[in-house]
């Protein structure tokens, strides 16, 4: 009787202590801003990569266009395996593709361009991280959906799939 | 009417068991004491009460903020939606720097001057501490 | 590339020789010949799996030396430019590697343990080698899906990211080893007091085997922590040599846990009493020692000293850990009516026994207190989503009070004979080491003012077993290894006590050419130089503190700037003497022309370590002892 209750009693607060510390690490994960969408994107202006000069973003979004913003880094892993998914939402017509390239050096973002390809419209450079940071990036690569109201329809964190890809053709394919 | 053994079984018990009592009642009680509470920036311009309580706060150093002079340096942590003015005297880590992430531990003088006890930063270079993470985030 | 390969089979290997290993030494336990030679392909197979991780190991090792960044840890963590040793010890330094540590250990440990083990009954042995090939399955099984220290990169980049130059520190080089084999050595510890009670195996003979492994984590453990200590100490450039920071209390507990063990299976061995506690206390040490990874690994924790973390990683471990706390449970309220308490034992309140019980409350309290400091912060965050942290006067606060008495009960226990003891009329030698701690006690706490009537009782308490366990030392040469640790720990409370009264700390910003006085001296900061290094650009600040006999002493603090990543870390000037350390670090403000400099003088540093040295060597004497 005794020993049952201790048993009972051990294997409830070894359950609890589970379903707490398993919380704990979502939470970690609750970092990363779940509200951001539905919220209208900053206005930034930054240097151009190719042309040096300086460009408001405000005037890079189109109306009958889907904007993605997609900060990457030469330097950065992932970066490389969404290139390939970029290269193909460049295909699409109703995408205006922008990149944001975050803390890197200039000469190495186009020879990776050169490299791999150059998906972007435009390629904005982002010396010191701040714009990233504001927009409400952690790391690269990051993407984010804007809609013709500047509003952040979805974000992305980490590299595009598959099926990020399809989603994104998606809500191109809804704009009329 | 209970044999020796009983008893003396009895008074163990009661006595272990007051002694978990009481210990956990220590350790309550110093937690309570010792506590210290993470806030924001903004969080302080909504603080129902000052108090003198020990805390951290936690944001980024704001952009050419830093000033320093021979006993003090100030500078002002900012979650870009409220700011606060912060005078520490004492040493700082390796990584403070402007625009980058701080925790600072001290006492509050009023809404917008904290008076820093500890400078505390992460050792990385591209850390932000998830303090700040959040508060940053909370504010958006 | 051909190393990559061949480090990740051999893991893939490993694993399927783990699972033959898990099914083989159950299947020949239930099927229990008594014969008492164990089946030989047990060892081979036992052999081949150390050899492959041993392999894998060196493999990457090897991926290390030659920079190959087509293998992804190596391209996160290292760097052309990388001074070799570092290069080598990049290996471990980072996660994946770490864990691959880790399996290592628990290989040989297991290897060693099958060798080591001969004199114990066939089925105990197999049901030990099943436990533990769980624990090793799950450890391939982490490795492999979350964490392969053999990823493959393509396209192969030039140059990798280099390693943080925090952890280039021969200190912690080390640091993880000798901590992993003092954790791991509490897995086997685990594996083998479940197998012991499941076979009704508890006595004297299994307390004797099993000593051996509770000595030699317990030994590990304790330099791993002074290691982390030390490393604390001269790389993070605050000049304390222990922060109650999370994750430095994480590697406390089971070493709080392990301690009581050490204690508690004597009595078992003599006594044959105990038998469930020690087996509670066996598994509470590797649960310990497990979630010690966990937190650190999964981010959970919040502290200075993460480098990086991944939550999914946290997850496996976590779920992992619980369900070898579930299984341990388990087994013990099942198995728990077999063992028979011999009847007619009891404690004799004085007693070596009974003093042993003692250790284990404190032991145990102090546990909690590091628990609860630790792990509340965790728990309130998600409850209320407040954040906190837990500072040392919480841990100050609770630990000191205790402390008295345990030095106390430090310095009799262990004289008294064992079952039951006459009470003596005291010693005249202890009357007056009494005396004379109280008179030191009592000048000390006239000099610290009226404050600190606690910190005075608790040095008079340290002061008298330092002298109790001094001449013990020279009284009798049978118990050695008992007698220094106990010296080196009264040592070391002393030594932290004095080292935190006795130390004055200056901090000021100062400019090139500028000149403050402290205490009676002139501290003169001179001239920066540059130095290029290896794989850094160095400032060099000269300063010089004269005192007011107009000697002077030239203080070379460093700045150094890596090239990759891109740190600044600050390397003290320390300058070590018998009873006390000088210790100079200079931090730079970026853009400013102020220089954020801070002298201190901490008392008995050297002693700190000298101490904890002390303390493992006395287990380390009790383990050579043993083992001849």
């Amino acid at each position: 009787m005794k020993k049952n209750f201790t048993f009972i009693l051990l294997l409830v607060f070894f359950s609890l202590s589970f379903i707490i510390l398993y919380l704990s690490l979502n939470k970690v994960e609750t970092y990363v801003p779940k509200k951001i969408t539905n919220k209208n994107i900053i206005k930034f202006s930054a240097q151009d990569l190719f042309s040096n000069q300086e460009v408001d973003f405000n005037n890079l979004v189109v109306k009958d266009k889907l904007t993605i913003i997609n900060i990457w880094a030469s330097w950065c892993q992932p970066c490389r395996n969404e290139h390939p998914f970029l290269m193909k939402l460049a295909d699409n017509k109703k995408i205006n593709l922008i990149g944001l390239s975050y803390k890197d050096n200039n000469k190495n973002s186009k020879k990776f361009l050169d490299e791999y390809g150059n998906p972007f419209s435009k390629v904005l450079v982002d010396k010191d991280g701040l714009i990233s940071i504001n927009i409400g990036a952690y790391g690269v690569p990051e993407t984010y959906i804007i809609n013709a109201d500047k509003k952040i329809l979805k974000k992305y964190i980490g590299p595009i799939k598959k099926e990020n890809y399809f989603e994104i053709i998606g809500h191109a394919n809804e704009i009329n | 009417m209970y044999g020796k053994k009983v008893k003396l079984r009895f008074f163990f018990f009661s006595t272990i068991f007051l002694a978990i009592l009481l210990t956990t009642f220590l350790i309550l009680k110093s937690l309570e004491e010792n506590v210290v509470y993470f806030i924001s920036p903004s969080d302080v311009k909504v603080l129902p009460e000052l108090n003198q309580k020990k805390m951290r706060i936690g944001g980024m150093v704001k952009k050419g903020s830093i000033e320093t002079n021979s006993n003090e340096i100030l500078f002002i942590i900012t979650d870009y939606k409220s700011e606060i003015k912060v005078s520490f005297s004492g040493s700082i880590p390796n990584l403070f720097a402007e625009e980058k992430g701080v925790v600072a531990e001290g006492y509050l003088k009023d809404r917008n001057f904290f008076n820093a006890k500890k400078i505390l930063a992460k050792h990385d270079e591209n850390y932000m501490p998830p303090e700040v993470k959040k508060a940053i985030e909370d504010k958006q | 590339m051909i190393f990559n390969n061949i480090g990740y089979y051999s893991l893939v290997f490993g694993l399927f020789i783990s699972i033959y290993l898990l099914f083989f030494s159950f299947f020949l336990y239930i099927k229990g010949k008594s014969n008492n030679d164990l089946n030989l392909n047990i060892y081979h197979f036992s052999l081949i799996q150390l050899f492959l991780v041993i392999l894998s190991f060196i493999c990457l090792i090897l991926c290390f030396i030659l920079s190959d960044f087509s293998n992804e840890t190596v391209y996160y963590n290292s760097h052309t430019t990388k001074p070799i040793f570092y290069k080598i010890a990049g290996a471990w330094g980072n996660h994946e590697g770490s864990l691959l540590l880790w399996l290592l250990v628990l290989t040989l440990f297991i290897f060693l343990f099958i060798i080591k083990s001969k004199s114990q009954p066939k089925k105990y042995r197999l049901l030990s080698i099943f436990f533990q090939q769980i624990i090793i399955t799950g450890f391939f099984l982490f490795l492999l899906i979350t964490s392969n220290p053999f990823d493959y990169l393509f396209p192969t980049p030039k140059e990798g990211l280099g390693l943080n130059p925090i952890l280039q520190d021969p200190a912690l080089v080390i640091h993880p080893p000798i901590l992993y084999l003092g954790y791991v050595g509490s897995s086997i510890i685990f594996s083998s007091s479940l197998a012991a009670l499941i076979e009704n195996n508890l006595g004297t003979i299994w307390a004797k085997h099993i000593k051996n492994w509770v000595f030699v984590s317990w030994i590990f453990l304790t330099l791993g922590i002074l290691l982390g200590s030390i490393w604390a100490y001269y790389e993070l450039g605050w000049g304390g040599f222990w922060f109650w920071d999370p994750v430095e209390n994480v590697s406390l507990m089971p070493w709080f846990s392990l301690t009581a063990l050490l204690h508690t299976i004597l009595v078992l061995e003599k006594r044959q009493l105990l038998k469930l506690w020690t087996i509670v206390l066996s598994i509470s040490t590797f649960s310990l020692s497990m979630s010690g990874t966990f937190l650190v690994r999964s981010g959970i924790l919040n502290s200075v000293h993460t480098f990086a973390s991944d939550p999914e990683r946290g997850v496996f471990i976590l779920i992992f850990l619980f369900l070898l706390i579930f299984l341990a449970i388990f087994i013990f309220f099942f198995f728990s009516k077999n063992i028979e308490q011999v009847k007619g034992r009891n404690f004799y309140w004085l007693s070596k026994d009974f003093s042993i019980l003692i250790n284990n409350w404190f032991m145990m309290y102090f546990l909690s207190v590091v628990l609860i400091g630790t792990v509340y912060p965790i728990f309130l965050e998600v409850i209320t989503s407040d954040k906190i942290s837990i500072g040392p006067p919480f841990y100050n606060k609770l630990l000191i009070p205790f402390l008295i008495p345990f030095l106390i009960i430090m310095s009799f226990g262990p004289k008294l004979k064992w079952i039951k003891d006459r009470f003596e009329m005291l010693k005249l030698y202890k009357i007056l080491f009494f005396f004379i701690s109280l008179i030191i006690s009592i000048f000390i706490y006239e000099k610290l003012g009226k404050n600190n009537l606690l910190i005075s009782i608790l040095i008079l308490a340290g002061i008298y077993l330092f002298l109790i366990s001094l001449i013990d030392f020279f009284k009798s040469k049978n118990n050695l290894s008992q007698n220094i640790s106990h010296f080196g720990f009264s040592l070391l409370i002393l030594s932290i006590i004095l080292n935190s009264f006795f130390s004055s700390e200056f901090s000021s910003n100062m400019k090139i050419g500028d000149q403050i006085e402290f205490e009676n001296k002139i501290i003169k900061f001179s001239k920066i130089e540059s130095k290029k290094g290896s794989n850094y650009n160095s400032i060099v600040a000269n300063f010089t503190i004269e005192d007011k006999n107009k000697r002077v002493t030239n203080f070379f603090p460093e700045i150094r700037i890596y090239n990759q990543p891109n740190i600044m870390t600050s390397e003290a000037d320390i300058k070590t003497s018998i009873f006390y350390d000088k210790f100079f670090v200079v931090n730079l403000l970026k853009n400013e022309t102020y220089f954020n400099v801070r002298y201190q003088v901490k008392s008995f540093m050297v002693w700190i370590w000298i101490s904890t040295l002390l303390i493992a060597l006395g287990g380390f004497i009790g383990l050579v002892k043993k083992i001849r």
